[in-house]
């Protein structure tokens, strides 16, 4: 059997373990084991009629539905510029790049008035949209624009370093075996990205579903409409019902739970697949 | 297939690959690009599969011009030094791959690939693996395997960019009489480019030394040996 | 000698020139929509009445307030953070022990988690309603809508930061510069400081810069454990959203362009350092 620890003659073993634990436990684990354990003393039935009302699976509904599609448009549109930036010079390249990082970089409450701005009805694009008889903001497209920016770097941040260490023999043995180009794209290329590009795809899914503030200025919040479920937590707390905001919180936390274990499942499987992630 | 080089030059910017170079290979011979590291093979090897493209001069295939052909119109079966196999893929479907990368109206049917793949598997003595990734393999299978995919394509010629150069001494060996008994049984034009001297002198029928883009030296191994042309083939040979 | 210029060609690895272009001006399209677009609308609303009105809504009491205590929050957070960061790289890149992928996960933990449910964890462990918060408020300290519960909150969305960006360098760098100090008769803060921490540096800049980012920009976390209290708990990224709902137009968008600005700035020296010592960080990274 594996020993838990191999002797290391490097020094610190003590100190980095006691930081490393204490932190961890002061500052992750002890308030997710708080809301785990309001959980169990709430008590399950009690969390379930919490839950089981049509206003939070509707909200629960939207934001997963949403996140999923804007975590797709992210997967095509991040491998798309993943390539343009690894593979094409252009001018301006190095600003895009730097810009992909934006989401990241820019606090998501600016984000959200900033896109309130541009997409409500008197803002520039807004208008556009209004002219051609419809609404963004305010509805379901509105809170689908904000997961698309907030999860934009995902794909294209975890793909642009599997696209640099592509083999280029690899390409042009695919182009002496008779393939076009449309062809080395499609059946040796992308199957490579797969993996990467689903990590990022489950990454931005992830931070979509839980995503508040660049949402909530441009969701409108209507109940039943243009709700997301973290907003449910938050109005929960104002109300002080703090079952209500356990129970929803928990359904959340699972649901972070089950993309934390695909991200894995998808790592495991490629690498058994391929040899490597 | 009989190759004609005719005054083929690369230049990389200003700095010259192969200065105008000229070479016939005869139809069904066994010829090996001798040279150090920026002598300029693996550019010609690369300028005859269509990877790389000429400065000037023309490439005949069989006395027919064939400078302008993309590698895909070429069908040059090309080993490549990293082997460069798809590791997304099983080894049958590497093998596979560029008989189903073909149109739709040319391409063999499902039970006629199976049987091409399993013929070709049997000819680099590895009849077990089609269902293996290529991360499963030796160095010595995967170089195999390679051969096998580039003799998918009932290619005109076969090209190898240093076959053996990633392999250990022993596997080395083994396999430079595998790829002579399949050039043998082929009868197909191949050309290799190597660095080492016993490799090229043991296992070509022709050897053309080269350096510094330029062609030093052409003739049968033992008259290589016997006489060299210059100080440079001399010293290389005799290393 | 027969000249032949191929301009047929182009290189088997690379798409048609056309192909390219299309695809490029398309990419930058969707990027100006959804990523420039919005930035030119922050700077283009805080100056919708002028420069003056801009400056002189920053100098309004409360915009100070959410400054100086964004401020206060990050430079507590920050380097506790970094600290952290430092330690559980050094934990988990210099030895080898079970569980070490679990150990991992659960840094990584926050990085999944919502930042609202993060701040209701935080309300359920320390608020005034529970048995550590009733008693820490009876004593004098209360935490949630206050400035530790604010600190807190931000350092549990921001706490892989540093680490995750520590780790895939310190494992490419291997032990062997540490052994070998060590054999040399070097203690070990000596070793970490005279060795390690040189080899780590700039991705341990990039790592705080990215933490120091989020920190300041922290919403949901903040939103549920602050109280948003004006001119006490109330953050920047709380004050934006306040002054908003006011519509207080140039005010909240003022305070955005100056969160915009330190975007760029993170984003620049980021860029900067890319440039400058791409090999000190690691090739691969994911946030």
């Amino acid at each position: 059997m594996r020993p838990i620890l191999h002797r290391s003659p490097i020094p610190g073993l003590g100190l980095s373990a006691g930081i490393t634990i204490t932190m961890l436990s002061l500052v992750v684990l002890l308030p997710i084991g708080a809301l785990l354990l309001k959980g169990a003393s709430v008590g399950f039935g009690t969390l379930w009629t919490e839950i089981n009302t049509a206003r939070i699976w509707t909200s629960l509904w939207l934001s997963f539905r949403l996140s999923f599609y804007a975590a797709v448009f992210n997967l095509v549109f991040g491998v798309t510029l993943a390539w343009v930036l690894a593979r094409y010079s252009f001018p301006g390249r190095r600003i895009i790049d730097a810009a992909v990082d934006l989401p990241f970089a820019l606090p998501t409450a600016v984000a959200g008035i900033a896109l309130t701005a541009l997409y409500a009805p008197n803002g520039a694009f807004g208008a556009l949209a209004k002219e051609m008889g419809f609404k963004i903001a305010y509805t379901p497209l509105g809170i689908f624009i904000a997961l698309v920016f907030v999860g934009l770097p995902f794909v294209t941040r975890t793909v642009q370093p599997v696209i640099d260490e592509i083999d280029r023999e690899v390409e042009e043995a695919s182009a002496t075996l008779g393939a076009n180009r449309l062809h080395t794209l499609r059946h040796v290329i992308l199957p490579m990205l797969a993996p990467a590009a689903l990590t990022g795809f489950a990454l931005s899914l992830a931070r979509a579903v839980g995503e508040y503030g660049s949402v909530i200025f441009i969701a409108g919040n209507l109940p039943m409409k243009t709700e997301i479920a973290p907003l449910l937590i938050v109005i929960k707390l104002e109300e002080f019902n703090y079952a209500g905001a356990t129970a929803i919180g928990i359904a959340m936390l699972v649901i972070s739970f089950l993309m934390l274990l695909l991200i894995n499942a998808v790592q495991v499987w490629s690498r058994r697949r391929i040899g490597y992630v | 297939m009989q190759i004609e080089i005719d005054e083929i030059s690369k230049t990389f910017g200003v700095t010259a690959a192969l200065t105008p170079v000229s070479l016939s290979i005869p139809s069904g011979a066994l010829v090996a690009l001798l040279g150090p590291s920026g002598s300029g093979k693996t550019t010609l090897l690369r300028i005859l599969g269509g990877l790389e493209f000429a400065t000037s001069g023309r490439v005949l295939f069989d006395g027919q011009d064939a400078t302008g052909l993309t590698v895909q119109e070429r069908r040059a079966g090309f080993v490549f030094q990293s082997y460069a196999l798809f590791r997304h893929m099983t080894v049958f479907d590497n093998i596979a791959y560029g008989l189903n990368a073909r149109p739709r109206a040319q391409r063999p049917p499902k039970a006629e690939i199976a049987r091409r793949v399993t013929k070709l598997l049997d000819l680099i003595q590895l009849p077990d693996i089609g269902s293996r990734f290529p991360s499963q393999l030796s160095g010595g299978q995967r170089q195999r395997v390679a051969l096998a995919r580039a003799l998918a394509i009932e290619p005109r010629m076969l090209l190898l960019d240093e076959p053996f150069g990633a392999l250990d001494a022993k596997v080395r060996k083994e396999l430079r009489q595998g790829l002579r008994d399949i050039h043998d049984t082929t009868g197909l034009t191949t050309v290799f480019v190597t660095h080492d001297q016993d490799e090229a002198m043991e296992l070509a029928d022709l050897v053309v030394v080269m350096s510094m883009g330029k062609i030093e030296q052409i003739g049968r191994p033992q008259d290589i040996r016997a006489k060299p042309a210059s100080a440079f083939v001399k010293d290389f040979i005799g290393g | 000698m027969s000249d032949t210029p191929n301009i047929r060609f182009r290189p088997v690895t690379t798409e048609p020139a056309l192909v390219q272009g299309l695809v490029i001006s398309g990419v930058i399209a969707v990027l100006a929509v959804l990523l420039f677009a919005p930035l030119i609308a922050v700077f283009y609303e805080a100056l919708s009445k002028g420069w003056f009105a801009a400056v002189a809504s920053l100098a309004d009491k409360e915009s100070l307030a959410a400054i100086r205590l964004t401020l206060t929050v990050a430079l507590v957070s920050v380097p506790l953070n970094a600290v952290f960061g430092v330690a559980a790289a050094w934990l988990i890149t210099k030895y080898d022990f079970r569980g070490k992928a679990f150990l991992i996960t659960l840094i990584d933990l926050p990085f999944s988690v919502s930042p609202v449910v993060a701040g209701l964890c935080i309300v359920l462990t320390f608020g005034a309603n529970t048995v550590v918060g009733g008693w820490l408020v009876d004593a004098g300290y209360p935490i949630v809508f206050a400035l530790p519960g604010i600190i807190l909150a931000s350092m549990f969305v921001t706490f892989p930061f540093v680490a995750r960006e520590l780790i895939p360098v310190m494992i490419e760098q291997g032990r062997a510069e540490e052994e070998a100090a060590l054999t040399l008769g070097a203690s070990g803060w000596r070793v970490f400081f005279t060795v390690t921490l040189p080899n780590i540096r700039w991705a341990l800049l990039y790592g705080v810069l990215l933490c120091n980012a989020r920190a300041m920009g922290e919403f949901g976390a903040v939103a549920v454990v602050s109280g948003k209290i004006r001119g006490q708990t109330a953050t920047m990224p709380i004050t934006i959203e306040m002054l908003y709902n006011e519509y207080l137009s140039v005010a909240a968008f003022t305070l955005a362009g100056v969160l915009a600005l330190l975007a760029f700035v993170t984003l620049g020296l980021k860029t900067f350092l890319e440039i400058r010592h791409a090999d000190a960080l690691a090739a691969t990274r994911r946030h």
